[in-house]
């Protein structure tokens, strides 16, 4: 709004009154989304002022606005032959051309006016992806929750991840972390046994790998073959006794094997490492309750829900309080429990979940 | 020498080790006789009913001390489905099959002679439940459809007589199991009937996109199960309404029958698919509660929804209370949830180990046998995914699976060999002694295939089998609480995936060659018989006075 003013002061000192009133009429219709009438009136205002570039500008916004892009881009143009440096032109211009596919035509455009989101866009589509990253990166910091930026951070991330694998595989086929990364891709398809073997393979060229005792822990998780896992978590914790998740998902190996008191014993290794992970309570309390520590599992759940109060887990932890209590006869606590993971999960996008009731009535 | 004489030292401690551990041995084949496929009749349409049947009854229809087999058959279908609906039921092809067995322990078809060809063009089968309704002394049977249910009167000279009409039991919509239980003491059984969901071939759905696999329940509708009142003339009120059974929807598959808080009354455990599981509990006036989430028997320990197909309800872990298991899906893992008394259940897969056991598996018909005869209830599971391409979808899952044989050691499952190496499609199962060796053996349905028999190749443990014949409560004696030598069985013929297992009740002895018999009857009269000798089939009549 404060723009479109400036822009109608500006053109009442600059240009004949008829094209201002052009120009006025121009802006009304196009804020009412009138877009057919807005162009109309840009148009008569580029026919009166040929050397106005606002007049361009505007044509070309509508057009955009109409998703017209290909007709944006000759007014756009002419604008900036009228005015290089008019930052709004090579903006729309930018986008006009990106949308159209033109990313590289669009980058300088994006580049004069420092616009990180669609340099960022633009440069996917032309394979500069460390670019794309940083520029992405930085919009994201100053608009942290825009659903477009963080698809497309990802996007991004995640070709460069494939580019940088391709070149791996391509130099160092035979190397262990070809193998590695070929295991990942395959553990992504759920094709386990070719998983299994590639890391394998990597352990065997690079026994002291960091993580691969690891992912192949997660590969015979991912199958249910716990006893494995549990083998291939524990190597990872004795490669790395710092490294708390290889320690977590020891722990949890061993309590799916309801093997509760070592079970326990990893879990508060885990903890310590890293101190108050919610998936380590929650294990924790497993663990205790397995062993009829009813004390430390109520505490560890009550730990829980300090930090976390409208997760999912945050709903397993209520769940499992309302039994504890329930077995304790606290008729009122288990109820509220209950009630908690009730609201919880009616709440989440788990409702559908959750197991609730479905009622006749 | 000194160097020979350990080694066989070790050599002798290994086998006196592995012959301690007494593991069941079955003989997987198809008897003599037994020619039945099940005609699931699978086509690219995906009809969800195509992946669901079918149920396997042991009953002793002719009273001739030998059991015989009924088996579900499912019907035709087209693709697409021609309406009005015709499964083709009058084609020997879909025909339901019952074979009695012959002294030899082979089969004979009797299907037509004893009056089952007939199943109802428009009926697809799922399941079976047996049970003497009339108190004749003959075992009847129900037959669930996708459509409508038939009731089978045994007649007591080898036929049936469809009774469906008078009785007024013919339901409709998609029945899966159904089971008799007496829920008011009167002396009469009862039937419930599970319904899975609100579906008909006309709105079926295709999900998987480019796979194109069977809908996951939740595309469709929940609805409500039966319980209908045995009037004691041949017909039957339909009570689901006015006992409060209907008040809740589900999606249920599975039923089995205990007295979970030993208030005297059969309360019901309802195995859902997707959802919570249900525990009905009898409130003793006509009218059930459903306390599932109070008794902390409706979803696992994380509090998430479980895909309960069958479900078994008896004492795991001889405290004499009954315990339910329920088989799931993979990475659900089977639920076992253990009866803490006072009308509160325990979340306890993991303890069990069925975590391990079972977390990549699909399960169907289970049932809670002493295989081994040792004092303690083993586990059988029928499995196999319910998407005959789930491979494509996650090559770490199934379609087709061995059956699980686990032997439980002091309340702990270890997975021992089943005898089968094929796998299959598993879905009923039913648990009796088919050759009344003392030794319980499964048959199990499978879907596209002949069923499996697992005959139990027994051992030298003793065993103790006891029929029930009620005066006072129902003659099939179900309901009643039977306790020997510790172990607790709650009579029922009742549970698995829609299937109905022998009504005796069998009990192994380890090595007691004697045992004391505490019977607490629907009627609520105690018997107590001392001193009953090992090695023996029991029928133990229940006094007509108190």
């Amino acid at each position: 709004m404060i723009r479109a003013l400036l822009l109608l002061w500006f053109a009442s000192q600059t240009i004949s009154p008829e094209a201002a009133r052009h120009m006025q009429a121009g802006i009304a219709a196009d804020k009412q989304k009138q877009f057919d009438a807005a162009i109309t009136e840009f148009k008569k205002v580029t026919e009166l002022e040929p050397t106005f570039a606002d007049g361009f500008v505007g044509l070309g916004q509508t057009y955009m606005e109409k998703h017209d892009f290909a007709s944006a881009v000759t007014p756009l143009k002419r604008a900036l032959e009228v005015d290089p440096d008019l930052a709004s032109a090579h903006q729309l211009l930018g986008y006009a051309l990106l949308a159209q596919g033109y990313a590289a035509q669009a980058i300088p455009h994006l580049q004069k006016v420092q616009d990180k989101t669609g340099l960022g866009i633009a440069e996917i589509q032309t394979g500069q992806l460390p670019e794309a990253v940083a520029n992405l990166q930085a919009a994201l910091a100053e608009r942290p929750n825009d659903q477009d930026l963080l698809y497309y951070l990802g996007r991004a991330s995640g070709l460069l991840s494939k580019q940088s694998i391709d070149s791996l595989l391509a130099a160092y086929p035979d190397s262990a972390r070809a193998h590695q990364a070929l295991a990942e891709n395959y553990f992504v398809l759920r094709q386990m046994p070719e998983a299994e073997k590639e890391y394998r393979e990597a352990l065997r060229l690079r026994p002291d790998t960091p993580e691969l005792h690891l992912e192949l822990g997660e590969v015979y998780a991912g199958a249910f073959q716990w006893a494995k896992a549990e083998e291939e978590f524990r190597a990872q914790a004795k490669l790395q006794p710092g490294n708390a998740e290889a320690v977590y998902r020891l722990g949890t190996a061993l309590l799916e094997q309801g093997k509760a008191r070592e079970a326990r014993a990893e879990l508060v290794r885990a903890d310590k490492l890293m101190p108050d992970m919610p998936e380590t309570l929650y294990s924790l309390g497993k663990a205790a309750s397995l062993e009829g520590d009813t004390a430390t599992a109520e505490k560890e759940w009550t730990r829980l829900l300090s930090i976390e109060k409208e997760t999912p887990l945050a709903a397993q932890a209520h769940f499992a309080l309302a039994g504890l209590y329930r077995k304790q006869g606290k008729t009122a606590a288990a109820q509220h429990e209950m009630q908690e993971f009730q609201r919880l999960q009616t709440g989440s996008n788990q409702s559908q979940a959750s197991g609730k009731e479905e009622s006749a009535h | 020498m000194s160097n020979l004489l350990l080694r066989l030292s070790i050599l002798v401690t290994l086998v006196l080790a592995a012959t301690a551990m007494v593991a069941p041995v079955f003989d997987v084949n198809l008897p003599h006789g037994i020619d039945f496929t099940l005609q699931n009749s699978p086509t690219p349409q995906k009809y969800l009913i195509e992946t669901m049947p079918g149920g396997v009854a042991l009953l002793d229809y002719n009273n001739d001390g030998l059991l015989d087999i009924f088996l579900v058959n499912g019907g035709r279908i087209t693709s697409p489905m021609q309406m009005p609906e015709n499964f083709d039921r009058q084609n020997p092809r879909y025909w339901n099959r019952l074979y009695r067995q012959n002294k030899d322990g082979s089969f004979t078809d009797v299907t037509q002679q004893a009056g089952l060809a007939n199943a109802g063009d428009g009926n697809y089968g799922m399941g079976v439940a047996v049970g003497d309704y009339d108190n004749d002394g003959y075992p009847d049977l129900f037959v669930t459809n996708y459509g409508k249910n038939v009731l089978y009167h045994n007649n007591g000279d080898g036929t049936f007589t469809d009774v469906t009409a008078k009785a007024g039991v013919a339901g409709g919509g998609w029945s899966v199991s159904a089971g008799f239980f007496d829920y008011d003491n009167d002396g009469k059984l009862d039937l419930f009937v599970t319904r899975y969901m609100d579906w008909d071939t006309k709105h079926n759905k295709d999900c998987g996109g480019n796979y194109h696999t069977y809908c996951p329940p939740e595309e469709f509708p929940a609805t409500t199960n039966f319980l209908y009142h045995n009037n004691g003339d041949g017909t039957f009120t339909d009570v689901s309404q006015r006992s409060g059974i209907a008040a809740k929807k589900g999606r249920a598959l599975g039923v089995a029958f205990a007295d979970y808080d030993e208030d005297g009354f059969t309360d019901i455990f309802v195995a859902n698919d997707g959802m919570q599981q249900y525990l009905f509990h009898n409130n003793g006036n006509g009218t059930f509660t459903e306390l599932g989430l109070e008794a902390g028997a409706a979803l696992s320990d994380d509090g998430r929804r479980l895909s309960g197909m069958g479900v078994v309800f008896q004492d795991y872990d001889n405290d004499g209370r009954p315990d339910v298991i329920v088989t799931e899906l993979p990475r659900e893992i089977y639920g076992v949830y253990h009866n803490d008394g006072g009308g509160s259940f325990s979340y306890r897969s993991l303890e069990t180990g069925l975590g391990v056991l079972s977390s990549g598996s699909s399960g169907w018909g289970v049932g809670l046998e002493d295989f081994d005869n040792d004092g303690w209830k083993d586990l059988f599971v029928a499995q196999g995914h319910v998407l005959d391409n789930v491979e494509h979808i996650d090559p770490s899952l199934h379609y087709l699976e061995l059956p699980l044989v686990a032997i439980n050691h002091n309340g702990r499952f270890e997975r021992v060999d089943s005898g089968s190496t094929t796998p299959v499609a598993g879905r009923g199962a039913a648990f009796g002694d088919l050759n009344n060796d003392g030794w319980e053996d499964v048959v199990m349905t499978y879907l596209g295939g002949h069923p499996q028999v697992f005959l139990n190749h027994g051992g030298k443990l003793h065993w103790l089998v006891i029929s029930l014949r009620g005066t006072r409560s129902n003659r099939d004696g179900f309901g009643a609480r039977v306790k020997v030598n510790g172990q607790t069985r709650f009579a029922t013929s009742a549970g698995s995936y829609a299937s109905a297992s022998d009504k005796r009740l069998h009990f192994g002895l380890g090595t007691a060659e004697s045992a004391k018999v505490d019977l607490v009857w629907p009627s609520g009269i105690h018997q107590t018989l001392n001193d009953v000798h090992a090695d023996q089939f029991l029928e133990v009549r229940e006094p007509e006075k108190p």
